[in-house]
């Protein structure tokens, strides 16, 4: 593995029955074709075995991960792992996930009937090309504040006037014929109506993330078809998407009708021109995604608060000069990563993880990641905390709620539970999130 | 088919003058061009307001062209360096001052440019005719290194008549122009397209910059046969009173 740079990761596709390389994303320098041909025979050894290969470790520190799609598509990620500061363990999870998004990506443009009836390679191949942006945006991993490819949770910003918005989402949903209907702000879902919930959390983080690269292009609006990987694999339909103001941006999933010349013309101005201020002051809320009448300690450097029921989540850094002043060296992007690895942390080896990091059934069950000790218990922990040089951080959860809490170090250990449920207990009755 | 050019009806580079700066301000912040939501638009004092008209613009040409890039280039956006497809119809707002030559009359143009992947063209039926649907123009693309797709422009074009799709202004830019070391049409072959086809042929590429020199010819070309198409329009069907005075061909 010593081809890979530090840190990145390699996709590979290829076909499960033959292994046709489909296609490589991801580090720049390309792993030997002899290399990809002997990942894939060592997993179809094992297959001819009865065995099932899905991780493996090199000396280095470096990892593969395999999985097979519907007997059909085989997805590679190999990793040099170790930069960031995740273990082993952290760093299989994160790649498991990401080859599930990854084929989620495929199903969302390409539709399920094409990746599985695979009749002709060189037109799949060609085909495959639609799906490199979605793709590489996933492997890139870089956007602040997006949580959603790893928590399968809603990225969401709470605003501060819901019900106007709420009203408005759910009427301009009707007037474009569709149940489906869904606002977005700074890319994370401010309201949306009662279906776009029911739609399957991996598809809502899917379709947030196509519209977060939708409006970073600064397109005005779109008409996209696509595929939902659980409710609708194989019949297309169309995402339209609006952006309203630089930075919102309101979407609907339809049928064939209305038109997005029409949309645009006839529903847009008139259902959405009176809430220009309520828009305005809903993107002013920002990074932090909490309206400013939640009080956050300002000895907190970073949170991720997950409602279990309806899977959406908010998060937040918080980086103040107060911060800087205890650690200068204290970056926003480090705050992201150290609490994407605490709460890998903490769901690998203490909280339940039925809803979140488990693998669909039906592509075979390769879950358990759970610590062993943990079998040995009849209980299950409910808070948990980790001291490291950079910060304090402390886990807990209530059957409703995950709270993931990022500290500074001068925070007292003995405090740190009591701000996290003073926390936890301060954003619920301020929002009813 | 072929057609007189439009006349010089609008000021060429007026975006140098310095009378312009009040309009032009309105689409720049920070030295950056401003990115408009669907719910905003220029807005200038009411001493000085001025009409905006509105117009749809569909960009052909096939995959890997750069049309993509085009649309975001006259917007004043980046465009990544790889080439990601387009899976579906993505438009760009583009809002552009310009002014009359004839009278002096100022009008701010919104030009709604509609980009569509190539192969997502191919793959779902209902996107061409999403795209047709009450179209003003055409920018026909091709690249200046792929040969073929210059050739292309000669089924692209005839695609387009006046009986199936109406009154549609045409503009042809060659991409990638910026690549002459790998340059596949020459120039005299440009000439002689345009000679035959009696449309105006712009060339695009290079690095996107702050400045509007690079895009103001591609704008100003497009402002212009829009609003030509619209003065015979509506000389054809009643004297507008508004556009008497300008003089046509
Ligand atoms: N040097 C240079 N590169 C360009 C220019 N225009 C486009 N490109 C590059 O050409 C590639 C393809 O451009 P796109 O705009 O994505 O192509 P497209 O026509 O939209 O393609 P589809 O969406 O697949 O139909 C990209 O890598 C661009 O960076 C240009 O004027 N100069
Ligand atoms: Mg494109």
């Amino acid at each position: 593995m010593m081809m890979l740079e530090d840190g990145c990761i390699q996709l590979l596709c290829l076909t499960a029955s033959s292994g046709v390389p489909l296609f490589t994303r991801g580090a720049s320098k390309q792993l030997p074709f002899s290399v990809i041909g002997s990942l894939n025979g060592v997993h179809m050894f094992g297959g001819g075995q009865g065995v099932l290969l899905s991780c493996c470790e090199t000396e280095g520190g470096g990892k593969v991960v395999w999985r097979v799609f519907h007997d059909s598509v085989m997805l590679i990620a190999v990793s040099r792992g170790g930069s960031s500061g995740g273990c082993s363990k952290e760093e299989e999870i994160r790649l498991q996930r990401l080859l599930e998004n990854v084929w989620h990506c495929m199903v969302l443009v390409l539709g399920q009937d094409e990746l599985v009836n695979l009749r002709n390679v060189e037109r799949l191949k060609r085909d495959l090309r639609s799906c490199f942006c979605l793709i590489d945006q996933l492997l890139e991993e870089k956007q602040q504040g997006v949580l959603g490819n790893l928590t399968h949770c809603a990225d969401s910003l709470l605003p501060p006037n819901p019900t106007l918005l709420q009203e408005a989402v759910d009427g301009f949903a009707q007037a474009a014929d569709s149940e489906f209907g869904c606002l977005f702000v700074h890319g994370r879902i401010a309201v949306a109506t009662e279906k776009w919930w029911r739609l399957a959390p991996q598809e809502v983080v899917l379709l947030s993330a196509l519209v977060r690269t939708l409006s970073a292009s600064g397109s005005a609006s779109c008409d996209y078809p696509v595929f939902l990987p659980q409710g609708s694999p194989t019949v297309a339909h169309r995402l339209l998407r609006f952006q309203l103001l630089p930075g919102a941006d309101v979407c609907v999933l339809c049928g064939p009708t209305p038109s997005l010349h029409r949309a645009e013309s006839e529903l847009v101005g008139q259902l959405w021109s009176p809430l220009v201020e309520t828009l305005r002051s809903c993107l002013s809320v920002g990074e932090r995604s909490l309206p400013g009448s939640v009080p956050l300690r300002p000895d907190v450097l970073a949170l991720l608060l997950i409602n279990r029921e309806t899977r959406r989540s908010v998060s937040c850094v918080q980086l103040s000069s107060y911060h800087l002043l205890s650690d200068p060296s204290l970056s926003k992007s480090r705050c992201w990563e150290l609490l994407k690895l605490f709460y890998i942390f903490s769901m690998s080896r203490y909280f339940t993880q039925e809803e979140t990091l488990c693998v669909s059934a039906e592509d075979g069950a390769q879950g358990g990641h759970t610590e062993d000790f943990l079998h040995g218990f009849s209980h299950q922990p409910q808070q948990c905390y980790l001291v490291t040089e950079e910060c304090k951080s402390y886990g807990l959860q209530t059957p409703r709620h995950q709270l993931f809490l990022l500290m500074l170090p001068s925070v007292p250990t003995f405090a740190l539970r009591t701000v996290a449920t003073q926390t936890l207990s301060d954003i619920i009755s301020a929002t009813a999130f | 088919m072929a057609r007189v050019p439009p006349p010089g009806s609008f000021i060429p580079d007026w975006h140098r003058c310095t009378e312009s700066k009040e309009y032009f301000n309105k689409i720049i912040h920070k030295k950056k061009r401003k990115n408009f939501g669907l719910l905003e638009s220029p807005v200038m004092p009411p001493h000085a307001a001025v009409d905006t008209v509105h117009y749809k613009i569909f960009i052909s040409g096939k995959s890997g062209v750069g049309k993509t890039a085009l649309a975001a280039r006259l917007a004043g956006l980046n465009f990544p360096n790889v080439h990601h497809e387009t899976t579906g119809i993505q438009t760009t707002v583009v809002y552009w001052p310009a002014k009359l030559i004839e009278n002096g009359r100022v009008l701010f143009f919104r030009l709604q440019l509609w980009d569509c992947g190539e192969s997502a063209l191919r793959r779902f039926d209902h996107l061409l005719p999403s795209c047709k649907e009450q179209v003003d123009a055409v920018l026909f693309l091709f690249s200046f290194t792929d040969r073929t797709s210059f050739v292309d422009l000669l089924n692209q074009i005839p695609k387009w008549t006046e009986s199936s799709h109406g009154c549609l202004a045409k503009v042809v830019v060659g991409t990638k122009f910026d690549l002459f070391m790998h340059c596949d049409v020459a120039e005299k072959d440009v000439r002689k397209f345009q000679e035959t086809w009696r449309l105006p042929v712009l060339r695009s590429g290079g690095e996107v910059s702050d400045g509007l020199g690079d895009v103001a010819p591609i704008l100003n070309c497009l402002a212009e046969n829009l609003w030509h198409q619209d003065c015979v329009r509506a000389g054809a069907a009643i004297q507008h009173p508004q556009q008497e005075s300008v003089t046509l061909l």
